[in-house]
C-alpha cells in the first residue's frame, strides 16, 4: 500500500506537469514550418511601434496581456496564435490588412518594457521597400501615388522621383508604419516593410 | 450564553454574496471591455455609416451605455483597460504578481534585457493585499473562479442525478512544482510560458480575441480542459493542486494577517463548513492553512456563526470538538452533572 502510494504520487505529479506543458507543445507542433499560404500573406508581420529591437528580448519581455491591442484605435494589433511558436500571444501588426497609424497609445499602455514610449521619428518598425518591376507607375501602367499621399511622415520618408511625378521612392526617414502597404492598390503588394537590421538601404534596385 | 434565536444581523454572513457580486462584476467587465474597445474604434473612425448592421448594434448599445458618462469615447473610455493579468485604471497599472515573476524568468535567457522596475512595481498593490488577505484573489477576483464554482455546482447536480464525478485527492504541493516548472520553462524558452497555463491570464485574453479579433485561441482549449479536469478528476482540482498563480498567492499569503477562525464555543460540529469549502479545507478542525482564500463561504453557511475573521499571523491550533456539539457534551457531561 505504501509502496503503491510512493510510486503513484510522482507519476501523477509528472503526468500533471506534462499535461500543463501541452498547449505550448501543441503550438510548437502545429506551427507552420515555412512561409506557405497564410504565412506568406503575413510576410509583413511587424511588431508594434516602440518594440524592443532584439526579437528574443521582445518575446521575453512581453507578458501577453493584450492591452496594446485593446487600446489600438485602428485595431491593427493582432496576436500570434500557433503561427507564433514560442512567441504565442505576442502582438503583431499585419500591415497589408491593417496598418499602424502611429498614435502611440500601445506604447503608453504597455505595462512592460516590451513597448517603450518612443518619439515618432525614433520609432523603427522597419523600412519600406518597393518592387519596381510591379509598382504601377514604375512599369508605366498608369499613375498612382497612394503610398506617397498616405504617408504620415511626408517627404522625408517617401516621395516621388524628381523627373517622374508618380514613381515613389523611399527616403531615409521611413519608420515602417506600413500605411503605404495597406493602401497599395496592387494585388501583389509591390511595397512591403523590411527589417532595417537586415541591411536594407531603404529602397531596392538602385 | 449562546442564543441562536436572538442572533443579531451579522454582516460577515453576507460577505459570500458580496464575493459573488465581485466575481460577476469582474467577469462582466472582462466581457464588456472588448466591446468598449470596438465602440471606441468605430467612434474614432467617424464611420457609423460604413458599419455593418451587427457593428451598428454594438455601436448603439455601447453609445447608450456610455453616453451619459462621456462625450469623447475614443479618449475617455481608455480609463479602464486590460484584464486580470495586467490592467490600467486611470493610468495606474496593476499586474498579477506572476507576470513580473514570469517575465524575470524569461528574461534570464536574454542578456540584453535589463531588470525593469516600473513593471515590477505594478504588482506591488496585489502583493501587499495578498500578504494581508492571503489568496483573496483566487476567491474574490479571479474570473476563472466564477466559472469553476459554477462547474462545481454542475458537478453537484450530476452527483445528485446519480452520475459519478471525480473526487480524487491530489497532493496540494503539485502546484508549487507546476509554478517551478513554469518558471524554469519560461527561462529555457525565453517567453513568458506561465501565462499560457494560468486561467486568469487566459480568460481576459481569450474573451478579447473572441470579441475583437474574431475567434478563440489555444488558451480556450486549455481552459476547457481544466474545467473537465475539475469535473472528472477532482473538485476544484485545478485551483487547488495545479494553478501556478494560486501557488504563488498561497506562498505570499502564508503569513496573512486576516484569517478565518473557528470560535470553538459556538461550534456545533455540523461540518457544513467542510462540505461547502471549495478548496476542501477543514474549518471544522481549524485546518485552514495557506490554501484558504478567505472566500467566506463557510462563514455564510455556518448555522451558529462560529466562523469569524481574526487578525493573526497563524491559524489557531486544533481546538477540539465544538462546545455545542454532541461529542463535547458527552465528554463534559459528568462535570456538568457535578455542577448541577
Amino acid at each position: 500500500m505504501e509502496r503503491r502510494d510512493f510510486l503513484q504520487k510522482p507519476i501523477l505529479a509528472g503526468a500533471v506537469i506534462a499535461a500543463a506543458t501541452l498547449p505550448y507543445g501543441f503550438s510548437r507542433l502545429l506551427a507552420p514550418r515555412g512561409e506557405t499560404g497564410a504565412a506568406a500573406r503575413r510576410r509583413n508581420v511587424l511588431r508594434p511601434p516602440g518594440a524592443l529591437k532584439d526579437a528574443n528580448a521582445f518575446t521575453a519581455a512581453c507578458i501577453g496581456c493584450g492591452v496594446c491591442g485593446e487600446v489600438c484605435p485602428p485595431r491593427c494589433i493582432q496576436f500570434h496564435a500557433r503561427d507564433g511558436g514560442g512567441a504565442v500571444n505576442t502582438p503583431v501588426i499585419v500591415a497589408a490588412e491593417k496598418a499602424c497609424t502611429l498614435c502611440g497609445k500601445c506604447m503608453e499602455a504597455c505595462p512592460t518594457e516590451a513597448l517603450t514610449p518612443t518619439p515618432r521619428d525614433r520609432i523603427d518598425m522597419g523600412v519600406a521597400e518597393i518592387e519596381r518591376t510591379a509598382c504601377y507607375p514604375w512599369v508605366d501602367r498608369g499613375i498612382c501615388g497612394a503610398c506617397v499621399s498616405i504617408c504620415p511622415l511626408g517627404a522625408k520618408a517617401i516621395s516621388f522621383k524628381l523627373w517622374n511625378q508618380y514613381r515613389p521612392i523611399i527616403r531615409s526617414g521611413c519608420i515602417g508604419c506600413g500605411l503605404c502597404v495597406e493602401v497599395c492598390p496592387h494585388p501583389s503588394k509591390p511595397i512591403w516593410i523590411a527589417k532595417r537590421q537586415l541591411g536594407a538601404k531603404g529602397y531596392r534596385h538602385g | 450564553m449562546h442564543m441562536p434565536s436572538h442572533r443579531p444581523f451579522v454582516l460577515r454572513r453576507h460577505l459570500n454574496k458580496a464575493r459573488w457580486f465581485t466575481l460577476s462584476l469582474v467577469f462582466a467587465l472582462l466581457v464588456a471591455l472588448p466591446f468598449v474597445h470596438l465602440y471606441q474604434t468605430y467612434a474614432a473612425a467617424h464611420a457609423y455609416d460604413l458599419l455593418s448592421p451587427s457593428e451598428r448594434q454594438i455601436y448603439d448599445v455601447m453609445e447608450a451605455l456610455t453616453g451619459p458618462f462621456t462625450d469623447d469615447p475614443a479618449a475617455d473610455l481608455d480609463a479602464i483597460k486590460g484584464n486580470t493579468w495586467s490592467a490600467t485604471f486611470w493610468s495606474l497599472k496593476v499586474s498579477d504578481p506572476l507576470a513580473p515573476l514570469g517575465q524575470m524568468a524569461a528574461g534570464l535567457s536574454v542578456p540584453s534585457l535589463s531588470f525593469n522596475w516600473p513593471f515590477v512595481i505594478t504588482a506591488l498593490i496585489p502583493v501587499i493585499l495578498t500578504i494581508v488577505f492571503g489568496r483573496f484573489f483566487c476567491g474574490w477576483i479571479c474570473p476563472a473562479t466564477l466559472i469553476y464554482e459554477l462547474n462545481s455546482n454542475l458537478a453537484a447536480w450530476l452527483r445528485w442525478a446519480g452520475i459519478n464525478v471525480g473526487n480524487r485527492h491530489l497532493d496540494r504541493r503539485i502546484k508549487y512544482a507546476v509554478l517551478g516548472a513554469g518558471l524554469i520553462g519560461s527561462m529555457v524558452t525565453g517567453s513568458v510560458l506561465v501565462a499560457g497555463i494560468y486561467p486568469p491570464a487566459i480568460i481576459g485574453r481569450e474573451i478579447y480575441y473572441a470579441v475583437a479579433l474574431g475567434g478563440f485561441g489555444a488558451g480556450a482549449v486549455f481552459f476547457l480542459a481544466t474545467l473537465l479536469f475539475d469535473l472528472l478528476v477532482a473538485r476544484r482540482g485545478f485551483c487547488r493542486t495545479i494553478c501556478p498563480g494560486g501557488a504563488l498567492y498561497a506562498l505570499l499569503g502564508r503569513y496573512r494577517l486576516l484569517r478565518i477562525q473557528r470560535t470553538v464555543e459556538d461550534c456545533n460540529d455540523c461540518a457544513k463548513c467542510n462540505a461547502v469549502c471549495e478548496f476542501g479545507l477543514d474549518p471544522l478542525r481549524d485546518g485552514f492553512g495557506q490554501e484558504c482564500n478567505n472566500c467566506t463561504a463557510c462563514m455564510a453557511i455556518c448555522p451558529t456563526d462560529a466562523l469569524t475573521f481574526n487578525l493573526r499571523l497563524a491559524d489557531l491550533a486544533a481546538q477540539g470538538p465544538g462546545h455545542l456539539g454532541k461529542r463535547y457534551r458527552r465528554q463534559h457531561e459528568p462535570i456538568i452533572d457535578e455542577a448541577a
